[in-house]
């Protein structure tokens, strides 16, 4: 039912990744982000991959519905993978069709391009399997904090963020109504061609928007009703608190970019820069 | 008792395009703590104007309105003023903030800067009155329009008001919900000592109030007891109303002829009948049905 969609797709365990505070994933995804585009080295990819799959069996989710997510991203893992081919021409040429080369060089980075997307999307994916939506608006807003400073409304952001979350599942609702009204007035969504499809979609968008509004003003006054920016010393009632697990995993994250870096340079196994010259 | 919302020959007047409208017109009143008012009115009549005076969400244009000794006009003083007087609206799904129940309990609070343990201790005791106390930690999305607007009425309460205004909260709930959700307002008034003001076009909740108000085009056209606001037929009929559905029945019985009573619940209207018929079998002792 679509009352009981939420934004993202959490999986609800317990597990040590499950109950790390949301400020620590974030700043690990951070990490392991920076490290996704700073590798260089098909050591150091195995690094990323490595960390990325050790972190989905901690977390208990299954991997088989982490890699689901790749589903969405195939097209274009493929289609940058197709172009990194050719736009790259280095070292041994394999093969040419009329002027396009493929080379070595190209090959190893159009995979390594790919490689990139895949892991990019695996580790985000784990993020939002584990942790709520509700958890990720509070983290992002604790590490935003700072931004006050330079007059940045944080927490009017966090507060959109919060109250986006929550209409999702009414406006979805909504759209089933309208669909279901439209229907009885004879509207058909799934006939014809493309054009008239979207066509078709206009009776939703309008009364969807309309409602929208409405929604949008009566809310505008129940926030006023409760003292929305009464004093900008807002208290806040939920505490995030570091636990010993989450200082382990920032130390995993530390450790993380140290070997990346470690793995670019190269430092332990000189002689592999004779042996793959591109990797 | 003393008197917790005053108003003095208020107008208020809103323009559209060329033209002027009033919303209401010469208001005069006074509200006592803990009183239970109900304010009647069909569409378009003035009654959500005149709750937004209240609470500051509308200027008078003209007239007086002082509510817990603040003037609403005050821009200084209208954080005060709200903390002070919270208000209900029709659509409880339109007044959620957060998406866990004991957050959006605790927005209000937060807004006002109240320290932690004090909205940790708010909220339970909120979410007691409303007995929703289970539902702490679960979304709203699956409750029923009566929970939901009684966890509204609950996410009020957190900021401790004085004064509780539910402008039209039952108009978008199954007789089940209105039911759970006038027993919370009755509670509140009976045990919390708070003063409600209830806007409402269901003449059975009006009989439930202390007074009532009937506006009709901006005006206070009858106000007083139920009981007495109901006897001005004409008047309330004027307003676009109809009478409570027991008094209607009384008053189509008594111009046929029959001697009973004016009542506004259906429990008096059986007590009447029952006692119209025991006076009628006593007048005629011989009379028996066959």
């Amino acid at each position: 039912m679509a009352r009981d969609l939420t934004l993202g797709q959490y999986y609800p365990v317990e597990s040590f990744v499950h109950k790390l505070d949301p400020r620590i994933k974030f700043i690990i995804m951070t990490v392991y982000i920076v490290g996704v585009f700073l590798v260089k080295h098909i050591y150091g990819f195995a690094v990323v991959a490595a960390f990325a799959i050790l972190s989905t069996l901690i977390s208990r989710v299954p991997i088989l519905s982490v890699l689901k997510s790749l589903k969405g991203i195939i097209f274009i893992v493929i289609f940058t993978a197709v172009l990194n081919v050719f736009f790259h021409t280095e070292g041994k040429v394999y093969f040419t069709i009329g002027k396009l080369l493929i080379t070595e060089g190209g090959v190893f980075f159009a995979l390594k391009m790919a490689l990139r997307l895949i892991l990019l999307v695996l580790g985000t994916t784990l993020l939002t399997y584990t942790t709520t939506p509700m958890a990720l608006t509070d983290g992002l807003e604790r590490l935003m904090t700072p931004l006050t400073w330079i007059k940045i409304p944080v927490h009017d952001i966090a507060i959109i963020m919060s109250i986006s979350l929550r209409f999702i599942p009414i406006l979805m609702e909504e759209v089933q109504k309208i669909m279901k009204a439209q229907r009885a007035r004879g509207a058909e969504f799934d006939r014809g061609g493309l054009v008239k499809r979207a066509k078709a979609l206009l009776p939703i968008l309008i009364p969807l928007f309309i409602s929208a509004f409405r929604r949008a003003d009566e809310l505008a006054l129940a926030l006023d009703a409760r003292c929305y920016n009464a004093t900008p010393n807002r208290t806040r009632y939920k505490k995030l608190k570091m636990h010993y697990r989450d200082f382990i995993a920032f130390l995993a994250g530390a450790a993380y970019i140290v070997l990346i870096v470690a793995v670019n340079n190269k430092f332990w196994i000189p002689t592999l820069t004779y042996s793959f010259p591109f990797i | 008792m003393s008197e917790i919302i005053n108003f003095k020959n208020v107008s208020y007047e809103y323009r559209s395009g060329e033209n002027f409208h009033r919303g209401v017109i010469g208001l005069n009143f006074s509200i006592q703590e803990g009183e239970f008012i109900a304010i009647l009115g069909h569409n378009g009549s003035g009654k959500s104007t005149l709750s937004k005076l209240i609470n500051g969400f509308l200027k008078a244009t003209f007239g007086e309105v002082n509510v817990l000794g603040i003037n609403p006009s005050d821009d200084r003083r209208i954080y005060e003023l709200r903390s002070q007087v919270g208000m209900v609206f029709q659509n409880p799904d339109n007044q959620m903030v957060a998406t866990m129940i004991e957050d959006d309990l605790a927005f209000g609070p937060e807004n006002l800067g109240i320290p932690r343990e004090e909205i940790t201790e708010r909220i339970d005791w909120a979410l007691d009155i409303v007995d929703m106390k289970e539902y702490k930690n679960k979304m709203p999305n699956k409750l029923s329009g009566g929970q939901k607007q009684r966890i509204a009425i609950a996410a009020i309460l957190s900021m401790r008001p004085k004064i509780l205004i539910l402008d039209e909260s039952t108009a978008m709930l199954d007789p089940k919900g209105r039911k759970e959700v006038m027993a919370t307002i009755k509670k509140l008034n009976k045990e919390q000592g708070l003063t409600v003001i209830l806007i409402t076009h269901y003449m059975d909740e009006a009989v439930e109030a202390d007074r009532v108000f009937v506006l009709n085009q901006g005006v206070i056209t009858v106000e007083g007891t139920p009981a007495e606001v109901f006897k001005e037929v004409r008047k309330v009929r004027d307003a676009g109303l109809e009478l409570p559905i027991p008094s209607q029945v009384c008053i189509e019985l008594i111009s046929k002829g029959y001697d009973i009573p004016f009542v506004l619940t259906d429990e008096d209207l059986v007590d009447a009948l029952i006692e119209q018929k025991q006076r009628k079998s006593k007048q005629k002792p011989g009379f028996k049905f066959k």
